[in-house]
Formats: C-alpha cells, structure tokens, sequence
C-alpha cells in the first residue's frame, strides 16, 4: 500500500515536473539548453522505489514524455510512442540497482545518473530525429544543448532531496524516507 | 532476479512494441486527446506566466520612474504607475485594431487564435493555440499574423492545436523571391540560434541568381499545397553558392516569441 500511494506522489511528481518544464525558459547562455526536470526526478524516484513500481513509472514517465514531444510531419512519426518507455526502463534499472546504497543511507549516486540520464535522454532524442531526418547535424550548439541540461541538474539533485526528505519524514514508513545513522 | 520482476519487465516492454506500432494517424488522436487533458494545466500556467510577467513589467517602470522622480510623492506614484498601465491598454488597443483591420482585408477566412503555450521542447519549435476541431480547425492550416507566416497545425484537438513553426526543420514551405523569378523551398533549422528571431533558409535557388539582402520571401502558393500564395515569410539576409544549388538565409517577418495572438487560415472568403 505505502509503495502504491509513494508511486502515485511520484507520478504526480513526474507530471508536475513536466508542466514546470513546460513553463522554463531556454537559457540563452547555454547556447539555448533548458533545464530538464523529469529524468532528474524519475532517476531519485526510480533509486528508491522498488523494481515492478519503478517499472510502473517508467511506463508512465515515458509515455506522457512521448505524447509531450510527439511530433508528427507529413504521416510521419518522429519520435514513436514506446521509445521513451524503453528508455526510461533502462535508466530506471541502472538507478534503482543504487537502492540498496539509498536504504544504507547515501542518496549521492542518483547526481551522477541524474546527469548521464537527462543528457542520455536529450542525446537520444536528438540522434532519432537525425536518422528520421536523414542527415546529422554537429555543432557547438547541439553539445552544449545535451550537456547543459544534464549538469544543471546535478545542481538540482541535492535541492529536490532536501525538499523531499521532511515531507517523506511525516508518512510513517514512507519509501522514499532514509534511514538516520 | 525475481520472476514477478521479469513478467512485469516484459510486460512494459510489450506495451512499448505495442504503443511504437501504432499509425500515425492513431498516435496523432491519442495526443489530440492528451491535448485536451493538458489545455486547462496549460491556460492556467499561461495565466500565471502573464501575471507574473506584467507584475515584473510594472516593477521595473516603478524603479525606473523612483530613480528619475526621488522627489515624487505617493499620489504622484500613484498616478504615474496608471499612467503606464493606461499606456500598456492603449498599446495592447492598437495591435488588436491593427490585427482586425487585417482580418477585414484579408482574401482569406481567418480565425483568430491566442497562444496558450510556448515550445518546451529541446529540438522542436512549436506553440499551442486556443482554437481546435470544434471551431472548424484541421490538420495543415497556415497559421499567420497580420506581418507574416507562422506556421501550420499539426494536431488537433477539442479546443486546442499544435503550430509547427516556420523556424522548425520539418515545416518546409515553397517560396519566391520579390522582384525575381527564383523559387525555392523555405525551411528552419534544426538547431536555432538563441536570442534572436530564429533564421530560416530557403534552398534550391540556382546558383547563379541574383538575390540581395534585403529582398522578402512569399509563399510561392503551389497547387494542393498547404499555403496560399503571397504570404510574407521573411526578407533574405545572406545569399551563397553551393556545389549543387543557392542557399538563402532569410530573416522571419514575425518575432513568434512576442506573438500572442495569431490567425487560422480556415479558407478563402
């Protein structure tokens, strides 16, 4: 039951983090990278879950990512609806295998999956279009556009731990609640 | 690993094989319908995102007037900051009366439309509108202002749609020259630059054509395309060769980052 109502926050969560998305602004420094919140929150989400309700999310983080990006030209599919699914179920695997690490107390894993997964996530995104496209395209623009995101977030990772903790705190045996040594 | 575990990972991974095999046409329903789920979240960060944007306006024009008036009372404040916002309305009269007097003229039948959302996306660049099949919106309309062309939508939903922007790679519109006889196809690129307007650019122009900066682009209005002809896209801003064809970098006639309210081209009147 606990499991069940932690999944739904993190759906919730999930959900959330896409409509904020939605409203944050390209950064024009950063050669017009955006900060990508949902692979961050999954990857926390997907480290202290356990696997059948990680898998859950991965099912519904990548299907709502796909109907959010859905672009379709001329009868054609981008990016198909599944792709992101599969995605974000080898993540998850990768993150939750730190599950063990997060009950023993140390959350800091999840930075460096969080990074590799938002740019991992912009990569795949980008290397799809250019093989539906027919031709890729290098530029400055396009590394600074997968790196950014993935960076910024690791500066996030310790914010959103900080922030879930007291709430996880006030369920009694909360999943998402760590350990005190 | 547990078999449960196993069951549940095959599951998910059918769903995916499943959900990839769909057609374009039933995927573009399920995310017209995801749309329309989405629209009331969207409004309401839109409202927000306003709100939020005229406080941070009227802020600035309070701090600006502070630094020029120290000696200004509070009344004085007062009636400078109505001053403003009486300003802002005016302004806000004009680009509306403007839209409308195009509408009248126009040749086509025109719907008018406001943006509820801006691109969020990393490689896209598209905008959802409040207009959908309900008001008589379908699938690859052109999408325009009273300066310029937009877009076209893609998906359609109850009381919303997507714009595919001129500025995306995938929008490819056939195109002429002012005062030549080139013609070519308009589209924009994958990767933008940031902090301006977007660049488009219009290829297979012959090589050795005569195009300057400065000349503008319409829409060449080919038979079952998408555009009537004779809209306005942009003005070329730098001509080249390449082996095979003339390349053309054409600045869009519509900043759609300042963009909020737009018109449907629904047919001709």
């Amino acid at each position: 039951m606990r499991t069940a109502i932690g999944m739904l926050a993190t759906c919730l969560g999930v959900f959330i983090a896409f409509l904020l998305q939605q409203g944050l602004p390209a950064v024009h420094v950063l050669h017009g990278a955006r900060i990508v919140l949902v692979p961050m929150i999954f990857c926390y989400a997907a480290m202290v879950l356990p696997f059948p309700a990680m898998l859950g999310l991965a099912f519904f983080t990548g299907f709502v990512s796909d109907l959010f990006y859905l672009h379709i030209m001329e009868g054609r599919v981008e990016i198909a609806i599944g792709c992101s699914i599969v995605f974000f179920v080898i993540t998850g695997s990768i993150s939750n295998g730190f599950r063990p690490s997060y009950l023993k107390g140390h959350w800091w894993p999840v930075i460096p999956v969080a990074i590799l997964t938002t740019s991992a996530y912009l990569l795949m995104q980008f290397v799809m279009i250019s093989v539906r496209r027919e031709g890729f395209v290098f530029e400055m623009a396009v590394l600074w556009r997968v790196l950014a995101p993935g960076l910024l977030v690791g500066l996030f990772v310790p914010l959103v731990h900080a922030v879930v903790q007291p709430f996880a705190s006030l369920i009694p045996q909360s999943p998402w609640r760590q350990p005190e040594y | 690993m547990k078999k449960i575990n196993i069951a549940l990972l095959l599951a998910v991974l059918a769903l995916a094989v499943y959900f990839s095999a769909q057609s374009a046409s039933d995927t573009q329903s399920l995310q017209a319908k995801f749309l329309s789920f989405l629209a009331p979240f969207l409004r309401t960060g839109t409202a927000v995102q306003e709100q939020l944007g005229s406080m941070g306006k009227g802020l600035k024009t309070l701090d600006e007037v502070e630094a020029d008036n120290r000696r200004l009372n509070e009344v004085n404040r007062e009636l400078l900051t109505t001053n403003n916002l009486l300003r802002e309305i005016e302004a806000e009269n004009n680009r509306l009366r403007l839209a409308l007097e195009y509408r009248a003229r126009s040749v086509f039948r025109l719907l008018p439309a406001r943006v509820i959302a801006r691109d969020a996306s990393t490689w896209w660049n598209t905008i959802k509108i409040n207009r959908g099949f309900e008001d008589g919106i379908e699938t690859d309309q052109p999408v325009l202002t009273e300066v310029g062309l937009i877009g076209k939508t893609t998906t359609v939903a109850k009381n919303e749609c997507l714009v595919v922007l001129i500025t995306d790679e995938t929008c490819r519109v056939a195109a002429k020259i002012e005062g030549s006889k080139e013609q070519g196809i308009v589209s924009g690129m994958r990767i933008q630059e940031t902090g301006t307007n977007g660049t488009l650019q219009m290829n297979f122009l012959s090589k050795n054509a005569t195009i300057e900066p400065g000349q503008k682009v319409y829409t060449a209005g080919i038979s079952n395309g998408v555009f009537p002809s004779g809209i306005l896209i942009g003005t070329v801003r730098e001509f080249r060769t390449r082996p095979l064809d003339g390349q053309a970098l054409v600045d869009p006639a519509v900043d759609i980052s300042q963009t909020s309210d737009v018109f449907v081209v629904v047919g001709a009147k």
